[in-house]
């Protein structure tokens, strides 16, 4: 037990942490209407999340995750199965994505997620895997496919998307050849780039997307500013950091929270990053990228540390996870990537998405108290 | 099967993924900096355009005051009920929040008593174009609506007692005219000046003083920054600069003497002028039928406005300055001192007046005199003595006079829609197409009629003038002007603007002629006569239109006391019956009521000195104006002005335009 702590990371322990107080405490700052200094509502669960969520991490961290080898498929089975069963459930918000259980709805792609690092890491770090072979990366490829489309079918656009750059690292670091990863990151650009070129000239004939994700795209592309349709939360969230300046409007001031011109819907889970840009200012934004960092490098440490490649595939594609998650959101914020419901890891309220980073964070502990040294 | 290399490239690839990685986290900062540190001041702009509003808050209107204090113009606190809508606001559609609203109006018309009278569509409208801030649900409730509000509707949410400033005129119908009115101030000119989103109603002056100070007495607007939220609701206020009071004008006018105009015009259609011989103050300046100026605020309803516009008395019209009539015998004093002037002697000229007079082909009939002089030809009022006179002397003279003692000219008194008279000479009369100046013109002018018009209120000066010894004072309004937070008021200047060349022996057999006028048991102004006064004055009755239906203007003009004049009076009566017996009793009952001001305030009334012989000859060079003084020695007040002004620059008196800018030059 004693050795099990000197070997623990408290530095990611203490970041996560951190993340999860100031978590807490800016969504009761989204949520502030004045005369309401009661602790409630989103708040209130985001803090039993919290604990939740702790309480877990360290549940997995003590778990030996080199046992998961064993069942990695059942687990991956598992995720798909919920992924199809998504599809029974009643529809919200005009998409499939959550299954109602007591108390909270399951997300499914969470899991998915965190299933697909799982079972790369476990797969290619088999001994009986040839990363060398071309099939190999067929395989990884389709492996990540299949929950891929079907995230994307709920549909979950943004979700789906995180699968990709997390593969890609996860082959990557698995010592993949370069050459097909290289091909495949050529062709998804250029596939991007010539998307980007037909909805700019020709949305309505564009096929694959929903309407709904045309116009975010186009408002990203600048085509249309549409300020008060689907340009609302680029816009609104741009001015929001953008007016927070060097130091902010200091804590519960944030204006475009407090006046509803950043929807309250939105305010605590996609853009409580615009909401502390606002309060906290660039000094404040910048620690939490800091922070951010702290996170992925721990992680990747807890990679190159790793005692088989299973631990420093799991421990890079977790890492890979987080940084494409907050990357991609705190993106959006600023406006520099189009608008996609991506929740900013350990920071946006919800549920399962705070679960599965807990689960998926102790997996990195775990990894890095069983490493070699 | 390949022996897997398990541990040497892989790290430099996971080195070069973090690296990738890190390098992603850079490029953010770098977004943070653009936006938040480079671009900021575009981004705060955008955020301040999206919730802030710039209200307007109108300035405190300044305060009219007549002489002795009263309050002409007023400031006067009115207590509305008010909706907010941030306190209604309903989520869903628009259409639940006006339910709301009407829901909560009806509630509070139980409690009050009021009859709801907003309109769904209105309260649409306000939410559509106002919404953040309050919408007026009943204008100026009364007292016991108020306290059963106070009571009973204190917890209903979104509704409360929200008070205004009105302007009040207390003592409209007989003021109007000078004060004017304001009304809903022109919003394309407040959005000229600066930009506010909003601006709540606010008074501009529109007529009569009102209007002309409208600059001075507005004050300076505030305003407020109000914060709101993404509906455009209220959410809170972040700023305000209070407005400023504007400035408070004090009037020459007496409102005793105003009400005994009033009074002494009763129903008559008509105008009164007192001024003040001594300084030009326009002590009142009355104008029948008036019309009340608080229908006119905030606005007049057209119901109302259409009364006032299709009355044919004509209530909206100021008929002492705005009024022009030909003066009749009125204007005989002044033919008769025009004549001395281009012939001292004149004064002395007998002229037979024969009750028919022959010029050229024409016959005019009128009252037979017999022989007399200038001093009873005014006590009569012989028409033919002045023809006579006129013809023997010239009309240029007259002409001469009447434009030197300001007819013809506007006086530039503080009030709007003045007009200037004429005094037609041969110029005028070709200049028209009236052809050349006969002696039948002559005649007309010498008598005050034909194309001859003056307004009461330069009558009044031209008694003045005779009144105090020849000197021309421009009839002033303003006495003195407050600027806004000072306790004093600055007087505004006298205008002295010059002195008539007029002998004090012509000016004391014409003084003489009016003296008698009145005095005399036969004279034509006896029923004015008021025992215990000596004033002067003469009577004029002007025919106007066509002959036959014989409709005439009465008139008469006065000063008084005799000796030491403190009022000259203007007093004017449209289609009366003679100056003698239409005009003479109310002006009676003027003269009566000033006598007993006069006699209340310094015991020293007209009566004191009941001379018998004054105006008579007195040939002593000088002898008059010494004789004036003398007898104002109590009234040191005058003389120091006449002294104290002696030596000033006169003014050009029809620089008139000018002058309401210089009278108050000093206040911007």
């Amino acid at each position: 037990m004693i050795a099990h702590l000197r070997r623990f990371d408290w530095t990611i322990l203490g970041v996560i942490l951190t993340l999860l107080i100031s978590s807490c405490v800016f969504i009761f700052s989204a949520e502030y209407q004045s005369g309401n200094e009661m602790l409630a509502g989103k708040t209130l669960r985001q803090i039993i999340w919290g604990t939740l969520g702790t309480g877990i991490y360290f549940t997995v961290a003590y778990f030996d995750y080199r046992k998961l080898k064993e069942i990695h498929w059942w687990i991956y089975a598992c995720a798909l199965l919920l992924l199809v069963v998504v599809f029974f459930c009643p529809e919200k918000s005009n998409a499939h994505r959550w299954i109602p259980m007591p108390g909270f709805d399951l997300q499914p792609s969470e899991l998915a997620k965190i299933a697909v690092v799982l079972s790369l890491a476990a797969w290619l770090g088999s001994p009986a895997t040839d990363v060398e072979e071309w099939i190999t990366f067929v395989k990884a490829a389709v492996l990540s496919a299949t929950p891929f489309f079907l995230i994307m079918l709920e549909p979950d656009l943004g979700t789906a998307m995180v699968l990709v750059p997390v593969t890609i690292i996860v082959l990557v670091i698995a010592n993949l050849p370069l050459r097909p990863i290289l091909t495949l990151i050529g062709v998804g650009i250029v596939a991007v780039i010539v998307l980007a070129v037909w909805l700019r000239f020709l949305p309505d004939t564009c096929p694959i997307l929903t309407d709904y994700q045309k116009s975010r795209i186009l408002v990203y592309l600048n085509v249309t500013q549409d300020p008060l349709g689907a340009g609302w939360n680029k816009l609104q969230s741009q001015i929001a950091v953008g007016s927070g300046g060097l130091f902010g409007k200091g804590y519960l001031k944030g204006t475009q929270n407090i006046l509803g011109f950043l929807p309250r819907t939105v305010a605590p889970t996609d853009f409580i990053y615009s909401v502390i840009a606002e309060e906290t200012g660039f000094v404040g934004s910048s620690i939490l990228l800091i922070l951010y960092s702290t996170i992925v490098v721990r992680c990747m440490r807890a990679a190159i540390k790793a005692q088989e490649i299973f631990g420093r595939l799991l421990a890079a594609g977790v890492g890979a996870l987080i940084f494409t998650h907050s990357f991609i959101n705190i993106a959006m914020t600023v406006g520099l990537m189009p608008i996609t419901g991506l929740p900013l890891p350990l920071m946006s309220y919800g549920g399962s998405f705070m679960l599965s980073t807990m689960v998926a964070l102790g997996l990195v502990q775990s990894v890095y108290l069983r490493r070699r040294i | 099967m390949k022996i897997r290399r398990t541990d040497q490239s892989p790290s430099l690839r996971t080195y070069v993924v973090l690296f990738l990685m890190i390098g992603g986290y850079f490029l953010l900062s770098c977004a943070l900096w653009r936006l938040q540190i480079a671009k900021i001041s575009q981004f705060e702009n955008r955020q301040r355009t999206q919730s802030l509003r710039r209200v307007r808050l109108p300035g405190i209107r300044g305060k009219i005051y007549d002489r002795n204090g009263m309050c002409l113009a007023d400031n006067r606190p009115t207590y509305s009920i008010a909706l907010f809508p941030e306190g209604v606001r309903r989520s869903g559609g628009w259409a639940r929040t006006i339910d709301h609203a009407m829901e909560i109006m009806g509630e509070v018309s139980e409690i009050t008593g009021l009859k709801p009278n907003v309109k769904r569509s209105k309260i649409k409208n306000h939410i559509r174009c106002r919404l953040p801030l309050p919408l007026i649900l009943w204008q100026d409730i009364g007292l016991r609506s108020m306290a059963r509000f106070a009571e009973q509707g204190g917890g209903i949410p979104g509704v409360d007692l929200y008070t205004k400033v009105t302007r009040n005129y207390p003592y409209s119908p007989y003021t109007s005219h000078l004060i004017g009115y304001v009304g809903r101030a022109n919003l394309d000119e407040l959005k000229k000046t600066k930009d506010f989103s909003y601006y709540l109603p606010e008074m501009g002056g529109r007529a009569g003083l009102e209007s002309l100070f409208d600059d001075f007495l507005r004050g300076e607007a505030g305003g407020k920054i109000v914060q709101i939220d993404v509906s455009g609701y209220r959410f809170g206020e972040l700023a305000r600069r209070e407005p400023k009071r504007g400035g408070d004008i004090r009037l020459t006018l007496d409102m005793e003497v105003q009400l005994l105009a009033h009074q002494a015009l009763s129903t008559n259609r008509g105008a009164v002028v007192v001024i003040d011989p001594n300084n030009g103050d326009v002590l009142a300046m009355h104008s029948g039928p008036g019309y009340d100026a608080n229908l006119f605020v905030p606005y007049i309803r057209s119901k109302d406005w259409n009364a006032l516009r299709d009355d044919p008395c004509k209530p909206l019209l100021n008929r002492a300055v705005a009024g022009v009539y030909s003066p009749g015998s009125t204007f005989k004093p002044i033919s008769g001192l025009a004549a001395s002037t281009v012939d001292p002697e004149a004064i002395h000229d007998i002229y037979d007046s024969p009750g028919t007079f022959v010029i050229g082909r024409r016959v005019i009939r009128t009252r037979g005199h017999g022989k007399v002089n200038m001093r009873e030809a005014l006590k009569y009022s012989a028409n033919v003595y002045f023809f006579k006179s006129a013809l023997d002397h010239g009309w240029e003279c007259i002409t001469d006079q009447a434009t030197a003692v300001g007819l013809g000219k506007k006086t530039g008194v503080e009030v709007d829609f003045e007009r200037s008279g004429l005094v037609p000479d041969l110029a005028w009369q070709k200049k028209t197409g009236h052809g050349g100046w006969t002696d039948g013109d002559t005649c007309n002018l010498s008598i005050g009629q034909g194309f001859l018009a003056a307004t009461p209120l330069q009558m009044a000066v031209l008694t003045a003038t005779i009144a105090n010894g020849g000197y021309l004072y421009r009839p002033r309004l303003l006495q003195a002007y407050r600027d806004p937070g000072k306790k004093n008021y600055d007087p505004a200047p006298r205008r002295r603007v010059g002195k008539m060349n007029w002998s004090e022996e012509a000016l004391s057999v014409v003084r003489g002629g009016m003296y008698d006028v009145i005095m005399s048991k036969d004279g034509t102004g006896r029923r004015a006569a008021v025992h215990g006064l000596t004033f002067a004055g003469k009577t004029g009755t002007a025919e106007y239109g066509i002959k036959r239906e014989g409709k005439k203007h009465t008139w008469m003009i006065a000063f008084a006391p005799y000796d030491n004049p403190k009022y000259a009076v203007a007093f004017l009566i449209e289609d009366g019956n003679s100056g003698g017996s239409t005009v003479g009793p109310r002006m009676k009952i003027l003269m009566q009521g000033l006598l007993a001001k006069m006699t209340r305030e310094q015991g020293v009334g007209g009566g004191g000195g009941q001379r018998s012989e004054i105006g008579g000859r007195r040939s002593e060079v000088g002898g008059q104006r010494s004789e004036i003084r003398g007898q104002r020695a109590g009234g040191g007040e005058w003389i120091q002005a006449l002294e104290n002004q002696g030596g000033e620059a006169a003014q050009e008196i029809g620089n008139r335009q000018s002058k309401i800018g210089n009278s108050h030059g000093g206040e911007s």
